[in-house]
């Protein structure tokens, strides 16, 4: 039994060392610490912060870095795989801010991971600038420390909403199925507040337990209410099973369906083939040229790098997490310190233009924007609707069996 | 056991108890995390280890423990001890009211009533408006991470100490009896119902104040994170790494393993998982019967002790 | 209407819920092994059906069979090589060393297949017809016409095949089994294997209906068991009724009670039937 207690104390030696041998840090470094998810559930969306993150810090080096106080300084990025386990990501916050001795903080993916992680930062006061989650619960909490460039998840269908009504026929009855995570309830119970203000009646109001891959039950009952619309929201691979299943049960609403995630990404499209057409989807953010930034040019400059450099293409996610990057080197920049607090204010007070949009924080920490109506079209996203129609949609969708 | 053990045994408890004012963050939120774990790991020793059940429910236990906690915080204000008292409370109904049936069932039918058990607790509680639903609670920010170490480390003495006496006492023998020969065990006049209820109860009362202690210090909690069958899957490996029925075994085990487990992921984060998958599998082949059978005896440190294990359960 | 949609809905998928739980409940009734990386073995074997669709243009139906060829060599090997070293040791050991391996299986599909979401998706994947006002999907009764296929070839190895003899009286008594002449160490291999060739077959179909990501395997396990358990281990005709009551029962109750309500009707239907009938649960023990 000795021998039990000598190795006990051998082995948390050997913990503490390692949980203590943090990189030496050279003098002109400013260090950006997030935990992302690389591998597990989530990997597929967290890449996209992790290779963003990345290409942003290169790019803004190579320009020369951050310029503080007439001294400049490199910027350097520590990253870990959280493995898509919240526990796991919480812990590496905290070995972030005091192993590793990151100067600030980037966020990990999705609303349920953001909202754990973000009290460590609160806790240590260190500010978190992260494009993944956007639930109410995450901005709802009075924290200073954390801001979103994500706009807020009850608003994701306004524009949706604002473009049916104009279309012809306006369509009068709605189906929304959500999920029943913390950013798709976000998501309904804006859209049903959104439906009502535009008079339109929803036929069917359904909740499905994330991670469910039938919806056969549902879909059945959205076919017999003969509805105009289906509004959805949920998560990527979810979107991918109802879409099939919409085809496999002969389920067409009148005039359209919609989907918060996944339309916007080539997986989807290449996942469902000539079944993607039609559908309708949102996004923050389009690769256009008219969106100027410092470093990268533009918007379409920056996703052609990108594409290069990692062989598939960006979406909001990553020019979201673009921005987060860049957050950082105007707000260090205005505030001439890498004091926290004093970048923490810079930050709340940002208002700049960059590849993702003009980056501007409401008081409670998340910036706001317009969703971009896109639908796909003969295999291609086309952007349909902002405040205005940009392209015709395809409008009513054709039934599955005259396709 | 030595008395020389005992008071080894001792002194690592009070050590520890000064790492707070020595450690950094991060040596005492890894602190936090290893001890709750080896809680989670004890307490599921006293009826996976000395009494032969095996339950994949013992994460019902911490998930009624950290929502009673976060609904007592969150809902009605009420300080974090309440919050604690509530959880037990809960979880030791729990206990009682799911043991009665469900230890009836023996072998792998126990383990998967348990596990069908913290399935159905999962949708449960993403069902009730009180818990939040299936979005969460948010507990309020505290930071006193010194307390939550105290806490948790406090809370693994008791439960080591509940160990030890039970190790010790004829309530013990009895368990251990069920566990080799249950039937054998009735005819000796072992009420074995009661037995294994009690463990069942006992246990619920740690892992659910780990629970509670997790959930203030974590400020989120959600059904998949409070029902989550593989932290119950982890507690199992961490006892029976250590040695399931021993007093020390499961404590040794789960530092071993949340070690082993935090420098993988901390130095080559991707193939982490799957060497952890590997270790186990590694662990149940060469030394079926945990590290607390290799320590026993230095003796067994040996090539020959492995192939031994191997040929005992080999086909 | 409705209702008889959504009853029929739920029979086609509880046809292949049951081809799921065969394989585990085989391996389970003969080996006494509660395989944990069952739902890992058929994740792998929708990986497999996969490429031969996508690398290879081999339709997936007609790609079933060749999967199901791999995945008895991986359920061979593994058996051989690994599980037959811990098969004697306590239910607990086989319990941990089994989700060691859907561990290490799921984090290697990772490494390998990437973590992206996969569908096999052929030309008819949406193809349906209408019989009196209901919608059939073409694959999903398909699926359930595999899924019966196989039961029935299960039940006729097991009880008209010398195979399937000596498969029985390995499950009911090793010692004996050994007397007359059958060796434990190839059987129980082929035994395991013909369940991940199960397993395989179920993964195939799944990547039909539903998608493919390395990390479906643990869900499908808890499936698998519920089903197991309500369809007993004897009878792989019942293994394919407790699918189909498993998938009418979720349907059931998506449409009155509510869709994220389903994991509490099955985890609650597999709780109820240990409860209230131990006696069965016993006696298979």
């Amino acid at each position: 039994m000795k021998r039990a207690f000598a190795m006990t104390g051998a082995v948390a030696l050997l913990a503490a060392t390692a949980l203590t041998a943090a990189p030496a840090l050279a003098e002109d470094v400013i260090t950006l610490g997030a935990s992302v998810q690389m591998t597990g559930a989530t990997a597929n969306t967290g890449r996209y912060y992790r290779d963003a993150y990345q290409m942003a810090v290169d790019k803004i080096n190579a320009a020369g870095g951050v310029k503080v106080g007439g001294k400049t300084y490199k910027l350097a990025l520590k990253m870990l795989d959280n493995q898509s386990n919240v526990n796991l990501s919480v812990r590496q916050y905290v070995q972030l801010i005091s192993g590793d001795k990151v100067n600030f903080l980037l966020g990990p993916f999705a609303s349920n991971f953001v909202i754990s992680d973000s009290s460590v930062a609160e806790k240590y006061q260190i500010p978190m600038v992260q494009g993944g989650g956007s639930s109410g619960q995450i901005f709802s909490r009075g924290y200073k420390y954390v801001f979103g460039t994500l706009p807020p998840a009850g608003n994701y269908y306004a524009s949706t909403i604002e473009m049916m009504s104009k279309l012809n026929p306006a369509p009068k009855t709605v189906a929304l199925v959500a999920a029943d995570d913390s950013f798709d309830v976000s998501v309904a119970k804006g859209t049903r507040k959104l439906l009502e203000k535009a008079g339109m009646k929803i036929a069917v109001d359904q909740e499905y337990r994330e991670g469910n891959s039938d919806f056969s039950s549902i879909l059945t009952q959205v076919k017999a209410a003969k509805v105009d619309t289906v509004l959805w929201s949920g998560h990527e691979t979810e979107a991918l099973n109802f879409i099939r299943q919409m085809k496999q049960l002969n389920v067409d609403p009148n005039g359209m369906y919609a989907f918060t995630v996944g339309v916007p990404t080539s997986d989807f499209r290449k996942a469902l083939g000539a079944d993607a057409n039609y559908a309708f989807g949102m996004t923050t953010w389009l690769p256009d040229a008219s969106l100027k930034d410092k470093w990268f040019g533009d918007a379409a400059q920056f996703a052609k790098e990108y594409k290069a450099k990692f062989g598939y293409d960006p979406d909001y996610h990553a020019a979201s997490g673009a921005a987060d990057v860049e957050t950082y080197v105007y707000a260090i920049e205005k505030a001439g310190s890498l004091d926290p607090k004093k970048v923490r204010d810079a930050i709340a007070a940002s208002n700049f233009q960059s590849l993702y949009a003009q980056v501007k924080y409401a008081p409670n920490g998340q910036i706001d924007l317009p969703q971009i109506v896109v639908q796909i079209q003969k295999g291609e996203l086309k952007p349909i609707y902002t405040t205005q129609f940009i392209n015709k949609p395809d409008y009513p969708v054709p039934a599955w069996s005259k396709r | 056991m030595k008395t020389r053990t005992l008071i080894l045994a001792a002194a690592v408890a009070v050590a520890l108890a000064f790492v707070p004012m020595f450690g950094s963050d991060v040596m005492i939120q890894f602190g936090i995390n290893a001890l709750v774990l080896a809680v989670l790991a004890q307490s599921w020793n006293i009826l996976g280890g000395f009494g032969g059940y095996v339950s994949f429910g013992n994460s019902v236990f911490y998930g009624l423990g950290t929502y009673g906690t976060a609904i007592a915080m969150t809902t009605y204000n009420l300080p974090f001890g309440v919050g604690l008292v509530i959880g037990v409370v809960l979880a030791m109904l729990g206990a009682a009211l799911v043991g009665v049936p469900i230890l009836r069932l023996r072998g792998p039918y126990f383990a998967i009533a348990t596990l069908g058990l913290n399935g159905a607790m999962m949708a449960i509680f993403s069902n009730l408006p009180i818990a939040g639903t299936n979005i969460g609670l948010v507990l309020p920010l505290t930071r006193n991470d010194t307390m939550f170490y105290e806490l948790s480390l406090a809370l693994l003495v008791a439960c080591t100490l509940t160990v030890f006496w039970i190790s010790r006492s004829r309530y013990g023998m009895g368990l251990i009896a069920i566990r080799e020969d249950e039937d054998a065990a009735g005819t000796m006049g072992v009420n074995a119902t009661l037995y294994k209820v009690t463990a069942l109860i006992l246990a619920s009362i740690f892992t659910a104040v780990a629970g509670g202690i997790h959930a203030y210090w974590s400020t989120f909690v959600d059904p998949a994170s409070a029902f989550d069958s593989t932290l119950n899957v982890r507690m199992v490996i961490m006892c029976v790494f250590g040695g399931p029925g021993t007093v020390f075994g499961p404590v040794i085990g789960s530092f071993v393993l949340s070690t082993v487990y935090e420098v993988l992921a901390a130095q080559i984060s991707t193939a982490a998982a799957l060497l952890f998958g590997v270790v186990i599998v590694l662990a149940v082949i060469f030394m079926p019967r945990g590290l607390a059978d290799i320590m026993r005896d230095r003796a067994n440190f040996t090539l020959r002790y492995f192939i031994r294990n191997i040929r005992e359960n080999r086909l | 209407m409705v209702l008889a949609q959504i009853l029929l809905n739920g029979v086609l998928l509880g046809g292949l819920y049951g081809l799921m739980a065969l394989g585990m409940a085989l391996v389970w009734g003969v080996l006494n092994i509660v395989n944990l990386s069952h739902g890992a073995l058929i994740m792998v074997g929708g990986y497999v059906v996969y490429y031969l669709f996508t690398l290879a243009g081999i339709d997936p139906f007609l790609a079933l069979p060749i999967a199901m060829a791999v995945m008895f060599s991986l359920g061979f090997a593994l058996q051989w090589g690994l599980l037959n070293l811990v098969v004697r040791s306590k239910m607990l050991n086989t319990l941990l060393i089994t989700f060691g391996l859907d561990v290490v299986l799921t984090f290697t599909a990772q490494l390998l297949f990437s973590a992206d979401f996969r569908t096999i998706n052929p030309s008819y994947a949406g193809a349906n017809f209408a019989i009196g006002g209901l919608t059939v999907p073409t694959v999903r009764l398909a699926a359930f016409g595999v899924a019966v296929g196989l039961a029935t070839g299960i039940w006729v190895l097991l009880n008209k095949l010398p195979l399937g003899r000596a498969i029985r009286a390995t499950a009911q008594n090793l010692t004996a089994a050994r007397l007359y002449g059958v060796n434990p160490r190839m059987l129980y291999a082929v035994t395991f294997g013909i369940g991940a060739a199960l397993a395989g077959a179920a993964g195939g179909l799944y990547g039909m209906i539903s998608n493919l990501t390395p990390y479906i395997g643990a869900s499908l396990t808890a499936k698998s068991f519920v089903i197991a358990i309500i369809g007993g281990l004897a009878n792989p005709f019942n293994v394919i009724l407790g699918g189909i009551f498993v998938g009418v029962a979720e349907a059931v109750t998506a449409l009155y009670i509510g869709p994220t309500y389903t994991d509490v009707i099955s985890f609650g239907l597999l709780v109820a039937v240990l409860v209230l009938r131990p006696s069965r649960a016993v006696r298979a023990a």
